[in-house]
């Protein structure tokens, strides 16, 4: 039943994209200051009159160039340089972001769940076994069907907010060997990611999120999917990194697991790496998904023994 | 076997489940004589309603709004643009409403929702003209840069009355909207003055000297009404929506003045004092509406000088409020236009 998936990226040297954005820079002008409070309750009574312009201004607006003026910031070298830098969110090298989740986020599907890692933010809804769709041939295993969007405001630069094609196919197949498809014949499970923040280690949450949400909905399972990712940052190796951090890594490995099976349903490593790092990288990515595993079982022991009262 | 008086003779066989999925306008007919709905809530009250600031730590501003368990999230980027001709000296807002595939089972991926667009347009209305927003406030540089406020509001639970709970994000989200420091580069381009490195870098003078909130006046709320024979129903879920296709929004400003009345056609025709009576319970509904706006705002400026930004967690902690309404029902028949919600 285990996956293995190692992209073809694996092979060009690194060839992950240096993206100058300061998450820091962007985020502080909109930490509210104490000063402000007292302006929040002001009330300027002035009227104003509808006017038809107005409305045209509204059309014209979206066509209109803009550009955010949050700078990217290339003069500033990365604190990352220094041989002992210290994280921005002060934790240690091998030390995860606090998780919190939550299931039955979402009342109109079968079962859903939210997750929390920092500033990463995910909704995953999964709905079904429904009807497959008409165009599709006949199948007596069930299908598993993807989705992970983004927000608008997800990023520190305001994106469009489409369907990210990418980690759709990567939920997909991170999932598909840990899913019991027998147990559904002819018809279709649907999961749907939306990031609502992205913080770092976006895909890795989604996967831990989409599996819970398909446990609330009652899907057979051989196990919980986790997932957690490991940057190398020159001679550091970071568990769960943030967006700062992911923006300078050298390279990346992310593991989905099916922990209690010791089975790996995902394994992709990106960039420059040595063999003791990868071995180093992959235990850390192990412990860290039995431990989830654990935060998530409680999760849903939780919501299991509420309901029953 | 389908005609419509065979249901009341089962209605006291079935089971209850049964009957609702069966004949689900017998079964919420049923309620409506008794003047009790199915989740328990007399016909003129709304739901539990909450508000959280700050959820999304990446955006200017942002608020969370619940009404019952349709759930909006609403966030505005800043970004600069040129303003037009015409108005040299006003900024733009551009407002998006989402429909994203995980709020419904109706939505699916790539095939946008009918009632989005639908939405999207009816708030772009509402805001702009209910006159809540100055847009000479926006103005930066006067014919030279102006911001744009971008306000995207996401439906993650989508279970009735949509637009009350997109409106009621959006003001949310303008009231926690904190305006950044920017100055002008060398360029001639606006760029955010970033508050650690005060002393060496500031070459040029901030355009605005503070983070700054808008002035909002006259701030719209929303109800929405399904007419059904004599019954008015506020606050409908999605269920009910389906079943009673007849609805009426209102919205009325914070001094009860009307801003908008919709009422987008539907087999039940009102009376005037249908409308009347969707007046009234609205002019109710703003009033709780506004107070629980007001506690959002102030749990957010009480945290920690704002340095700890609210999550969607502190949605658990939100106060709940809860809406008194009762106000008679009466008749309807009046006509507009054509859609369907859903």
């Amino acid at each position: 039943m285990s996956h293995l998936s190692i992209p073809k990226k694996l092979i060009t040297k690194n060839p992950l994209p240096k993206i100058t954005i300061s998450l820091s820079l962007s985020l502080s002008p909109i930490l509210p200051s104490p000063t402000d409070a007292t302006t929040t309750h002001e009330r300027l009574s002035l009227s104003f009159p509808y006017l038809n312009t107005k409305k045209n201004q509204l059309m014209d607006a979206k066509s209109a160039s803009t550009y955010s003026p949050n700078p990217t910031r290339k003069t500033k070298p990365p604190i990352f340089a220094d041989p002992d830098w210290s994280r921005p969110d002060s934790r240690g090298f091998h030390h995860c972001r606090p998780a919190f989740f939550r299931t039955g986020a979402v009342n109109s599907a079968s079962g859903s769940a939210y997750a929390e890692f920092g500033n990463t933010k995910v909704i995953v809804s999964v709905f079904g076994p429904r009807e497959s769709k008409k165009a599709m041939m006949f199948s007596d295993i069930g299908r598993l069907n993807c989705n992970v969007s983004y927000t608008t405001f997800a990023t520190p630069v305001r994106g469009q907010g489409s369907d990210h094609k990418e980690h759709s196919s990567m939920l997909h197949k991170a999932l598909e060997g840990a899913i019991i498809l027998e147990s559904f014949p002819k018809t279709t499970v649907d999961v749907f990611a939306l990031v609502l923040e992205s913080g770092g280690s976006d895909l890795p949450v989604v996967i831990t999120c989409a599996s819970l949400a398909l446990a609330d909905a009652g899907i057979m399972m051989y196990d919980l999917v986790t997932s957690v990712s490991v940057s190398c940052l020159g001679k550091n190796l970071l568990i769960d990194p943030i967006l700062e951090e992911e923006s300078y890594q050298d390279g990346s490995l992310t593991i989905a697991c099916m922990r209690s099976r010791y089975e790996v349903t995902q394994l992709t490593i990106t960039g420059e790496w040595s063999t003791p790092n990868i071995n180093e990288a992959m235990q850390l990515c192990l412990d860290a998904c039995s431990k989830l595993g654990n935060i998530m079982r409680s999760c849903l022991k939780e919501t299991a023994s509420a309901s029953q009262e | 076997m389908g005609l419509p008086n065979a249901s009341g003779d089962l209605s006291s066989e079935v089971d209850v489940d049964a009957f609702r999925r069966l004949f689900p306008l017998r079964f919420h007919e049923r309620h409506l004589a008794e003047s009790i709905r199915p989740d328990a809530r007399p016909l003129g009250r709304a739901r539990d309603t909450t508000i959280a600031l700050g959820a999304v730590a990446s955006a200017d501003g942002s608020a969370l709004a619940k009404i019952g368990s349709t759930t909006m999230l609403a966030a505005i980027k800043m970004e600069v643009m040129t303003p037009s001709m015409e108005a040299p000296d006003e900024g733009c807002i551009a407002i998006d409403f989402h429909m994203p595939p995980i709020c419904s089972p109706i939505v699916r991926p790539g095939r946008p929702a009918e009632a989005a667009p639908v939405v999207s347009k009816q708030l772009a209305d509402t805001v702009l003209s209910s006159g809540m927003i100055n847009l000479k406030e926006l103005s930066l540089v006067s014919g030279k840069a102006a911001w744009m406020a971008y306000l995207d509001i996401y439906c993650l639970d989508a279970d009735g009355a949509l637009f009350d709970a997109a409106l009621l994000a959006a003001v949310a989200a303008f009231s926690h909207l904190q305006i950044p420091v920017v100055s002008l580069n060398d360029d001639g381009k606006i760029v955010v003055v970033a508050e650690e490195h005060g002393g060496g870098k500031l070459v040029k003078d901030p355009v605005n000297k503070e983070k700054r909130k808008l002035a909002l006046s006259s701030i719209p709320f929303s109800l929405t009404c399904i007419l059904h024979k004599n019954y008015i129903l506020a606050d409908p879920t999605a269920e009910e929506e389906t079943v009673m296709e007849t609805l009426v929004t209102v919205v009325l400003n914070s001094s009860s003045q009307l801003v908008s009345l919709y009422k987008p056609g539907g087999p039940v025709l009102a009376y005037t004092s249908a409308v009347q009576g969707c007046v009234a319970l609205t002019r109710q509904r703003v009033k709780e509406l506004q107070e629980i706006l007001g506690e959002g705002i102030s749990v957010n400026s009480g945290c920690e000088g704002g340095s700890l930004v609210t999550s969607i967690r502190e949605q658990l902690i939100a106060f709940v409020l809860k809406s008194k309404y009762d106000i008679a029902v009466i008749c309807c028949m009046l006509c507009s236009e054509v859609y369907e919600l859903l």
